[in-house]
């Protein structure tokens, strides 16, 4: 008896490593050394790396620093594409696996596919799509709005119009991830709750509130940590299709770190501002994650 | 019986997934091994567009011309390019023989002592400074030393549509050479009923070139005593007259996107372009009757033009004379073979081939590029250009979206340069 929990232990500690092995290689290696970095002056081209303690970290917080605007200006225009995308991404989400799930059988696999799609593309693909569609003054979609004589939009060129497409683009990119992941969550759902709930009395609003919201809850949080890491990491939507313009309107933060890093060739700096990054990252997937829990 | 089976997949799972891992760590394995002849150069480039395919058939032919040497010509990729050759230098990985390096970095890598100083291997070699233009020459010349053997100079170029001149009464071979001029025919060519321009301004992308090009004209300069010099009178009148291309003269549309004016060219609603001679392939692909010509004198004193170029440098680590020597024999080489070069649209900086090759001065567009050599300035030489002018990009994309004062616009970008200066 000893014997066979003894062997399923090895057994299942065997199954973890492979994962371990990618995750301590690709991972904990490489925060572990960019850490390191960040306790540094780092310059790539320069053979000696002084050791200089949380300097880097502090001059972030020096307002005399380029740092400080070049982190917090980024930092300011992240969060502004993450308010602006996550609830889209969610919603939509939603909404697309809510129409999918109601559509016949033959339908369904049909569009999950179509939907689908857009996420194996690569972003560089997805930017020269939008790029097409959204051009001032050759696009398509101004194109239409010319021949109704309606004023054209300069999509990329002034704001909020530069945030709004980045987020069009982003939400047409990823929305099939968070659909696929919602279609399942829903075909999980009991079908004998909304039986007893319509034999209640209760329309389909209500049951969508009372009975699908309650059940997929788990899921939903999983996908607004996940959409939320991902609209944070954004950069070459803005990269590609904006170049950070209007002015520096749209240059993200991640595009301020990899300057820093590869133009500047101060790694040490980069490295502490990417780490930043991902703790306010993590604090806020915590808060995420409290928040929804206490409700219940 | 059983038992074994399951171990057996387990073994073989992890066996899997240590593969994997060691898959990703020989994946660089070299494939280049042409034989082993002669003694082995490693040689670097950015070349991964339409230039790639002509700088690999001029050095196929150098090891086919010789035995003593062979050249390993390898590309990394544009973007990618100075990542790796800083981690090259930076002793994290091999590091070439020789390698490409544009004109505007070469500050970065000679104020850390990185490159070789070839005025010695260069007259061993036989390599004089009057084989070459004398601008790409002496933009090697940094700190009283001398670190390249210059390939070509990108200069910007204007590229017009000679359909559109016709149809607007214009001569075709004859583009505007000067402020007047070229108003007059970008009114001329300007239908915006029809959503044709006669100049449809960039606000971004290739601004670095333009800008620059109509500064220079003024008499003003980028960089001054070392500091950013990005709001002189000088500054605000380029950028004035730029931006009222499209306020006051209105022959470009407003809120032009990264590339607009790229596709109107190529859709044939835009007239007049002004861009680097790489683009040339790009419109003989599209198949439209353009012509070329050196930029117009936009400016209010004098002629001149913003380029880069590519260069030749040799890290300071490479001491083996065998290796120098291959190192020169294939860049005097070059020097007299570079006509598959000047196909890609460039214009090579030996004089062997601008100046004296018959063939190179029948071409279109590259004989052009080549005339605009002498009075072609580079970028200042001040490390780290590129993070330093960022904000001036930045600026001058607000003035031309009309959401900044030209002067405002470039007291702020000068503000901003001069804190990245004092970090």
């Amino acid at each position: 008896m000893r014997n066979t929990s003894w062997k399923s232990q090895l057994t299942s500690s065997l199954f973890v490593i492979p994962y371990l092995l990618l995750f301590v290689v690709f991972l904990l290696i490489p925060i572990g050394y960019g850490a390191w970095i960040s306790l540094h002056n780092w310059d790539l081209l320069n053979p000696v790396h002084e050791f200089v303690g949380f300097k880097n970290y502090t001059k972030i917080f020096d307002s005399n620093s380029y740092l400080n605007e070049l982190f917090f200006e980024g930092l300011k225009n992240t969060f502004q594409f993450v308010v602006y995308s996550v609830p889209l991404l969610v919603v939509v989400g939603l909404g697309l696996a809510l129409l999918v799930n109601a559509l016949p059988g033959k339908f369904k696999g049909f569009f999950r596919t179509v939907y689908f799609i857009p996420y194996s593309v690569s972003v560089s693909v997805v930017a020269i799509i939008w790029l097409w569609i959204l051009d001032t003054n050759s696009g398509l979609i101004n194109q239409y709005l010319q021949k109704m004589n309606l004023p054209l939009i300069p999509w990329l060129t002034d704001m909020p119009w530069a945030w709004i497409s980045l987020a069009i683009a982003t939400l047409w990119w990823t929305i099939g991830f968070n659909m696929v992941i919602f279609i399942n969550a829903l075909n999980d759902v009991s079908e004998e709750l909304y039986e007893a709930g319509s034999l209640d009395g209760a329309n389909r609003w209500q049951r969508f509130v009372h009975i699908t919201l309650p059940s997929i809850k788990p899921t939903m949080l999983f996908v607004v940590i996940t959409s939320t890491i991902a609209s944070f990491n954004i950069y070459g939507q803005p990269y590609l299709m904006t170049r950070g313009g209007p002015g520096t309107s749209t240059k993200v933060l991640l595009m301020n770190i990899v300057d820093e890093a590869f133009k500047q060739r101060q790694l040490g700096n980069a490295a502490a501002m990417s780490l930043l990054m991902a703790l306010i990252m993590i604090v806020i997937s915590i808060l995420q994650f409290r928040i929804t829990n206490r409700k219940e | 019986m059983v038992k074994k089976k399951k171990w057996l997949g387990i073994a073989l799972t992890a066996a899997l997934a240590l593969g994997s891992l060691a898959g990703c760590s020989s994946a660089k394995d070299k494939d280049n091994s042409e034989g082993g002849k002669g003694e082995k150069i490693t040689y670097w480039a950015p070349f991964s567009g339409a230039d790639g395919p002509r700088m690999k058939t001029i050095v196929e032919n150098y090891n086919k011309s010789q035995s003593k040497y062979q050249v390993d010509f390898q590309i990394v990729p544009q973007s990618d390019y100075y990542k790796t050759v800083d981690l090259a230098f930076s002793g994290q990985k091999n590091a070439p023989d020789v390698l490409i390096m544009h004109t505007d970095q070469l500050k970065n890598y000679a104020d850390k002592n990185l490159l070789k100083d070839l005025t010695d291997t260069v007259e061993k070699a036989g390599v004089k400074a009057e084989d070459y233009a004398e601008t790409a020459w002496k933009a090697g010349d940094i700190g009283g030393k001398h670190y390249t053997i210059p390939l070509d100079i990108h200069p910007l170029v204007m590229y017009y549509n000679k359909d559109l001149f016709k149809a607007a009464g214009l001569d075709p071979e004859k583009a505007p050479t000067n402020r007047e001029e070229f108003l007059a025919a970008a009114k001329k060519l300007t239908d915006s009923s029809k959503n044709q321009y006669g100049f449809v301004v960039p606000t971004l992308w290739p601004n670095q070139f333009i800008f620059p090009t109509l500064l220079f004209q003024n008499g003003g300069e980028l960089m001054k005593d070392g500091k950013p010099n990005y709001n002189s009178p000088e500054a605000v009148e380029a950028l004035t007259f730029y931006r009222d291309l499209i306020q006051k003269e209105k022959v470009s549309p407003e809120n032009v996107q990264q590339d607009g004016e790229v596709t109107l060219f190529l859709q044939g609603k835009n007239a007049m372009h002004l861009n680097g001679p790489w683009m040339m392939e790009q419109w003989d692909k599209a198949g439209i009757n353009y012509g070329v010509a050196p930029v117009p004198q936009l400016g209010t004193k004098q002629q001149a033009v913003y380029a880069n170029g590519h260069n030749f440098v040799i890290p300071a680590t490479v001491t083996d004379s065998k290796k120098l020597d291959g190192i020169t024999d294939f860049l005097k080489y070059v020097a007299g073979n570079t006509m598959e070069w000047a196909k890609s649209g460039q214009a090579p900086a030996s004089k062997a081939i601008f100046e004296q090759s018959e063939e190179f001065k029948s071409m279109k567009q590259q004989p052009i590029v080549a005339s605009e050599f002498d009075y072609a300035k580079f970028a200042p030489v001040v490390a780290n250009w590129g993070q330093l002018s960022d904000p001036l990009w930045a600026e001058i994309n607000l003035a031309l979206l009309g959401k900044k004062d030209p002067q405002k616009a470039l007291d702020d970008a000068n503000k901003k340069a001069e804190q990245v200066m004092n970090k």
